[in-house]
C-alpha cells in the first residue's frame, strides 16, 4: 500500500471540507479545525493497478486569524488549492498561498480547484482570471461540492502527478518555480 | 551557386585578419578557419586552470545535488575531509566553534538536564512506592536470585499495564510506517490516527512551546496513555492502558533506536510505501508487553495466601490453646469453690498466671493439689490464704480427732530422779491421756484405721547414758502398763527409749532437768489396708 500526504489549502469557507466530505472517510469531527487547526481524512485512489491512499490534511481555512502553519505542510507530496468562484478575494489568497507553500515545501505537484461550479453564473472569478492561472502553469479544474462534479478528477489527476515525481527526497526547497501538472 | 562567392564572403569577413600568402595555407584557413579558432579556444580553456575552475564553479552545486541524490558516495568521500577540516578549525580557533554552538548549547544542556531530572523524580517516586511493598521485596529477592537487574524484573512483573497498540510514524510526513495491535481493528483508521497524532503534536508544539527540541511525549486520557518517543526520522507511539512503569519508556526508546539503525535508508527515503517498512513489525510487536491487571491481582492474592495460611494456623492454635487453658482454670476455680474449708474471695488473670485470695481451714485439702489436678500448673498461681475455722460438718470429726491427738501429744508425764514410778499427781495427767485415747481408739475403729501410740521415755542428761537408756525404757513401759491397767486398748503401744537424747530445753543449751525426766506421746493413725 502506498500512502501520500496531501494538503487541502484555501481561504476560510471556500469549501475544502465540503469538497472532500462526500468522497472520503473521516473519523474526526469538524471540531478539529477550530481546535487543532487540521482535520485528517483518507481517500483511496486507483491509478492503473496501483492503489494509493491519500492522507488528506484538511487545513483550517486561511483568514485574518489563522495562517497556514509550515509544520502542517511538512512532508506533503502534493496539495490542492481551493478557490471559491463566488468570491474573488479567495482567488487572490490562493495566489499568495501558492507562493508561500512553494517556499515551505518546494515544488511538489498541486492543483487549483475552482469550487462552486454549479453557481457559475454568479461567479466573481472571470474567465480572464482562469486564463491568468493557466498561463502561470497552474493546472485548473472546476469542481462542485454540491453536485460532486469534478471532485474525483481532482484526486485522480493529483495522484497521477504525484506518482510521476521521481522517488528522491527533495531537501532543496530553493527552486521557487511552481511545478504544476 | 558557384564556390567563388562563399570564398569571397569568407575573404571579406577575415579582411581585418592577417592573410597568409601561401595559397595552401590560405585554402586551409578558408576551409578550417572557424574550427581552428574553436580548437584554440578549447585548448586555452583546458590549459588555463583558472578558466577550468571558473567553469566548474558554475556547475559544481548542481553536480553535488545530482550525485547525492543518486547514492552516498559523495558523502562518504567528503566525510573524512570534513572531519579533518573541523578538527583543524577547532585546533586553530576554538572560539569560533564555541561562538557557533553558543546559541544552541544552552538549550541542549537544559533539555538534557530537565529530562534527566524528570527521569530521576519519576524513578524516585516509583522506588518509594515500591520499596515498601511486598512486591518490591519479592522482586528484590528474584533479582538477587537470578542476577537480573531490579528494573528488568519490575518491568516484567509490573502487571498493572498493557501496551495495546504501537504506531511507527514517519516524522516528516506524518505517514504511517507500521502498526501493530493486540486485537485486530480497522487498519484503515491507523493512517488517519498517525496523521492526527502528528498534527496534534505540531499543534501543541506551535501553540505552547517555544523551545526547539521540546516534544509532546505523553497524552493521557483516563486510563489510556499514549507514550510518544521521538527520533530524528520516526516516532514511536505506544497506546497503553493502566499505569505503565518508567522502564517502558526505555524499552520504547531502545526499539526506536533499533528502527533507526536497521531501517536508516527506508526512513530517509520513505515515500509512503508501507511495504518498504513492513520489516519493522517484529520490532513493534516486541513492544506489546504487559499483562492483564486481573491476572496480576490473582497472582498477588495467591502469594498472600502463603502468608495468610500459616498466620491463620498460628492464630487458630493460639486460640485453641487459650480456650483449653481457660477451661482448665475455670475447672480449678470450680473445684476450689466446691471444696469444704476453702472460701475463694477473689480470682483474677494476671500476666502469665493467676492470682487467688481466700480463706482456708487448715483441715481443708491442699488448694495447690486441687489446682494441679485441674491441669493448671500451681507454679503459675499466686495464692494467699487466710486461715479460718470452717463450721462445715464434714470437718467436725476430723477436727475432734486432731484436737484429741494434739491434747495427748501435749501431755508430759514427769518422773523423779532415777525413778520410773508414777507419782500420784501425774496420774491426773494420765487420766486426761486415757480419755483422749479412748476417744481416738473409738474413732480409729469406726473409720477402719489402726491407732498407734508411740510412748517415749526420757531422762535428764546426768548419769551414764546406758543406765539412762534402761531408765527411759522403764519409764515408757510403766506408762504403758498404767494405761493398760486402766483398760485402754489401742492397736499398738510403741515404747521408745530416748535416754537423754531429747532433753527438754527451755531455750537452746539450757535444759531444765526436772522437765526432762518424762514420758511423751505421739499419736499415729494408719490406714488398715496398708
Amino acid at each position: 500500500m502506498i500512502q501520500k500526504k496531501v494538503c487541502m489549502i484555501g481561504s476560510f469557507g471556500v469549501g475544502k471540507t465540503s469538497l472532500v466530505a462526500r468522497f472520503v472517510r473521516s473519523i474526526f469531527s469538524e471540531k478539529y479545525h477550530t481546535t487543532v487547526g487540521v482535520k485528517i481524512d483518507r481517500k483511496v485512489v486507483e491509478i492503473g493497478d496501483k492503489q494509493v491512499t491519500l492522507v488528506l490534511w484538511d487545513l483550517a481555512g486561511e483568514d485574518a486569524l489563522t495562517t497556514v502553519r509550515p509544520s502542517q505542510l511538512r512532508g506533503a507530496s502534493g496539495y490542492i488549492l481551493v478557490v471559491d468562484g463566488l468570491r474573488r478575494a479567495t482567488y487572490e489568497t490562493a495566489l499568495d498561498l501558492q507562493g508561500r507553500v512553494g517556499k515551505a515545501i518546494g515544488p511538489v505537484p498541486f492543483l487549483c480547484v475552482l469550487n462552486k461550479s454549479d453557481l457559475r453564473e454568479r461567479w466573481e472569478v472571470t474567465e480572464a482570471d482562469v486564463e491568468a492561472l493557466q498561463q502561470r502553469g497552474w493546472p485548473v479544474l472546476y469542481g462542485s461540492a454540491k453536485s460532486g462534479e469534478g471532485v474525483e478528477d481532482v484526486f485522480q489527476e493529483l495522484t497521477t502527478a504525484i506518482l510521476k515525481v521521481p522517488n528522491v527526497r527533495d531537501d532543496t526547497a530553493s527552486e521557487a518555480t511552481p511545478r504544476g501538472i | 551557386m558557384s564556390l567563388a562567392s562563399p570564398l569571397r564572403e569568407v575573404a571579406s569577413q577575415d579582411a581585418d585578419k592577417e592573410v597568409p600568402t601561401d595559397p595552401y595555407q590560405r585554402l586551409r584557413q578558408l576551409l578550417l578557419g572557424p574550427e581552428q579558432t574553436a580548437i584554440a579556444g578549447l585548448q586555452q580553456r583546458l590549459d588555463k586552470a583558472h578558466l577550468r575552475a571558473e567553469e566548474l564553479s558554475r556547475i559544481i552545486a548542481e553536480a553535488i545535488v545530482l550525485r547525492s541524490r543518486r547514492d552516498h558516495a559523495l558523502q562518504n568521500a567528503l566525510n573524512p575531509l570534513l572531519e579533518e577540516a573541523l578538527r583543524v578549525s577547532v585546533a586553530r580557533n576554538p572560539q569560533l566553534l564555541a561562538d557557533t554552538l553558543f546559541p544552541i548549547i544552552g538549550r541542549a544542556v537544559r533539555s538534557a538536564v530537565a529530562n534527566s531530572l524528570r527521569a530521576i523524580v519519576e524513578s524516585l517516586n516509583e522506588t518509594v512506592e515500591r520499596s515498601v511493598s511486598w512486591d518490591a521485596l519479592k522482586w528484590r529477592l528474584e533479582s538477587l536470585r537470578t542476577g537480573k537487574p531490579f528494573g528488568e524484573i519490575v518491568l516484567a512483573r509490573s502487571l498493572r499495564y498493557r501496551v495495546e497498540q504501537v504506531f511507527a510514524i514517519h516524522r516528516e510526513t506524518g505517514l504511517l510506517l507500521a502498526h501493530v495491535a493486540r486485537e485486530a481493528e480497522n487498519a484503515r483508521e491507523n493512517e488517519m490516527i498517525s496523521g492526527m497524532l502528528t498534527a496534534v503534536q505540531d499543534f501543541v508544539h506551535d501553540s505552547f512551546v517555544e523551545t526547539e527540541g521540546a516534544e509532546l511525549d505523553t497524552v493521557e486520557l483516563g486510563e489510556f496513555n499514549v507514550w510518544i518517543q521521538h527520533g530524528p526520522e520516526a516516532l514511536l507511539c505506544a497506546v497503553v492502558t493502566g499505569t505503565p512503569p518508567r522502564e517502558l519508556r526505555n524499552a520504547l526508546q531502545r526499539t526506536l533506536e533499533e528502527l533507526h539503525s536497521n531501517f536508516a535508508s527506508v526512513l530517509s527515503q520513505y515515500d509512503g510505501d508501507t511495504e518498504s517498512a513492513s520489516g519493522m513489525r517484529p520490532l513493534l510487536e516486541a513492544c506489546l508487553v504487559g499483562q492483564q491487571p486481573r491476572e496480576g491481582k490473582r497472582t498477588a492474592s495467591r502469594a498472600w495466601l502463603w502468608v495468610a495460611l500459616p498466620v491463620a494456623g498460628l492464630l487458630l492454635a493460639l486460640g485453641v490453646n487459650w480456650m483449653v487453658r481457660r477451661h482448665r482454670w475455670n475447672q480449678a476455680i470450680e473445684n476450689l469453690r466446691a471444696e469444704p474449708g476453702i472460701v475463694l474471695t477473689s480470682e483474677e488473670n494476671v500476666w502469665r498466671g493467676y492470682r487467688l485470695t481466700g480463706l482456708r481451714d487448715p483441715m481443708a485439702a491442699d488448694p495447690a493439689e486441687i489446682i494441679r489436678r485441674a491441669g493448671v500448673d500451681p507454679a503459675k498461681v499466686n495464692a494467699r490464704w487466710e486461715q479460718y475455722v470452717s463450721l462445715d460438718p464434714r470437718f467436725q470429726l476430723p477436727r475432734h480427732v486432731a484436737e484429741e491427738k494434739a491434747r495427748i501429744e501435749r501431755q508430759v508425764i514427769l518422773f523423779r530422779v532415777n525413778s520410773s514410778q508414777l507419782d500420784p499427781e501425774q496420774l491426773l495427767r494420765l487420766d486426761d491421756v486415757e480419755n483422749s485415747l479412748r476417744s481416738l481408739q473409738g474413732y480409729a475403729s469406726a473409720s477402719g484405721r489402726k491407732l498407734e501410740v508411740e510412748i517415749a521415755g526420757h531422762t535428764d542428761p546426768s548419769g551414764q547414758e546406758v543406765k539412762n537408756a534402761t531408765l527411759s525404757q522403764k519409764r515408757a513401759d510403766e506408762v504403758i502398763r498404767a494405761l493398760t491397767d486402766r483398760g485402754i486398748t489401742v492397736d499398738t503401744f510403741s515404747p521408745v527409749a530416748k535416754a537423754s537424747q531429747a532433753p527438754f530445753e527451755w531455750k537452746p543449751g539450757s535444759y531444765v532437768p526436772e522437765l526432762s525426766r518424762r514420758v511423751t506421746f505421739r499419736v499415729l493413725m494408719h490406714n488398715e489396708r496398708k
